[in-house]
């Protein structure tokens, strides 16, 4: 009782300023209740009763579900049916005798016919003969979708996966893995080779695909170039030959693919 | 013989009856929207992908609010009517949702509800009723 009450405190707030799901729906409900208690007959209301009437209904939606999402465990199903949400029903009208009357007789169950149950009976009267109130709000739809449930069925995914298993992680996760895989690529293509160029990160996660699937995306031209150093250092004539995978095509032509670095410029540049 | 032809007719009957009343559901709005009730038996573990079962879900939900209000109305009218000083005000009875009458009605339905007792509650207080007003 006092949880209650303090729930209720909390909700005297009114209903424009709802900011979380629970208030949201709460608010939600508490207009439709005042719209059955209108047509019930009733002109107005406490606010605390009928908040009240409000917890208990949401109460009673929950304990109903619950029960239905119960029996349809024990069946080894993961959806409820029809004979789950009657099996419900009928453990609830046993303490709420006068709203579903005849819980206690159960329906036919060699005959399987679910009307037999005197709980579906009354309550296929109740939707003939009560005209139907529609809810007095259009509904916002991206708070209700913006439920966590509702996101998680939403989310494309193969048909190969099954319904039941959690959404995939966020390809954050898988392009950052992807480029990790870079650490162990060639040393001819890392960054102190090249200049220190930064590759963009798409032509790494190319190169990357590429390398996982053995086959590269296209054939590139093969260049040779030379290093050579500076004869003041002292160590002349000394030239290094770099095998090189080159982007761009026209460094190719000049002087038939062999390009002459100066190691002094390069360390003049990197300063 | 004859007997199995008979319940095999009921059977028939009854199957109709169901499925009627399925069917009957598709084009019955209750007051509590499906999205809502959708969203209360997602939070409980309940799935289903039929908008019947979850009408089904949603029209009991609303024959267990409107009984309840129902039997609190009646609680108020079997009330004595607080004395009045004006005649016209004694002829149209007040009919306001009290947590009095609403946790008498709830006892029937297996509920405790206790509240405190507030001077304000009881409506013999000779309280100004046009500040009820919502």
């Amino acid at each position: 009782m006092k949880r209650r009450r303090k729930s209720r405190v909390e909700f005297e707030v009114p209903d424009q300023s709802a900011t979380t799901t629970t208030e949201f729906s709460f608010s939600l409900t508490r207009v439709a209740v005042s719209q059955i208690c209108l047509s019930v007959g009733y002109r107005s209301t406490d606010s605390s009763a009928l908040d009240t009437l409000t917890i208990i209904t949401t109460k009673f939606l929950q304990s109903l579900a619950g029960l239905a999402a119960s029996f349809a465990n024990i069946a080894n199903r993961t959806e409820a049916n029809l004979f789950d949400i009657v099996n419900g029903l009928q453990d609830i009208s046993l303490s709420t005798s006068d709203c579903f009357p005849g819980g206690s007789t159960l329906h036919d169950t060699e005959s399987h016919c679910l009307i037999k149950s005197a709980v579906l009976r009354n309550l296929s009267d109740f939707v003939t003969s009560v005209s139907e109130i529609p809810f007095a709000k259009p509904l916002p739809r991206p708070e209700i979708d913006g439920s966590p449930g509702r996101n998680f069925t939403q989310t494309p995914r193969s048909p190969s996966v099954p319904a039941w298993l959690p959404p995939f992680p966020e390809s954050i996760f898988f392009l950052e893995r992807c480029t990790k895989e870079t650490s162990d690529h060639l040393w001819e293509n890392s960054d102190s080779v090249i200049g220190r160029e930064i590759l963009p990160v798409n032509s790494e996660s190319e190169s990357c695909k590429g390398r996982s699937g053995g086959i590269l995306p296209e054939r590139r031209a093969r260049v040779r170039f030379k290093v050579e150093r500076d004869s003041n250092d002292g160590e002349s004539g000394r030239e290094i030959e770099v095998k090189r995978k080159i982007r761009e095509e026209p460094k190719k032509n000049e002087s038939g693919g062999l390009i002459w670095l100066r190691t002094r410029d390069a360390i003049e540049d990197s300063c | 013989m004859n007997h199995g032809q008979q319940s095999g007719e009921a059977k028939h009957e009854d199957d109709a009856a169901l499925t009627e009343f399925l069917a009957s559901l598709m084009e019955y709005t209750p007051t509590i929207p499906d999205d809502l009730v959708e969203h209360y038996l997602a939070k409980s573990g309940f799935q289903c992908p039929d908008v019947r079962l979850i009408r089904l879900v949603s029209v009991a939900t609303q024959k267990f609010v409107a009984d309840v209000a129902s039997d609190a109305l009646q609680h108020c009218k079997a009330r004595p009517a607080p004395v009045m000083k004006d005649k016209k005000q004694q002829k149209e009875k007040r009919l306001v949702l009290t947590m009095e009458d609403l946790s008498k009605a709830l006892r029937e339905y297996g509920v405790n509800v206790k509240h405190p007792e507030y001077f304000a509650d009881s409506p013999s207080t000779g309280m100004d009723p046009a500040t009820r007003d919502e």
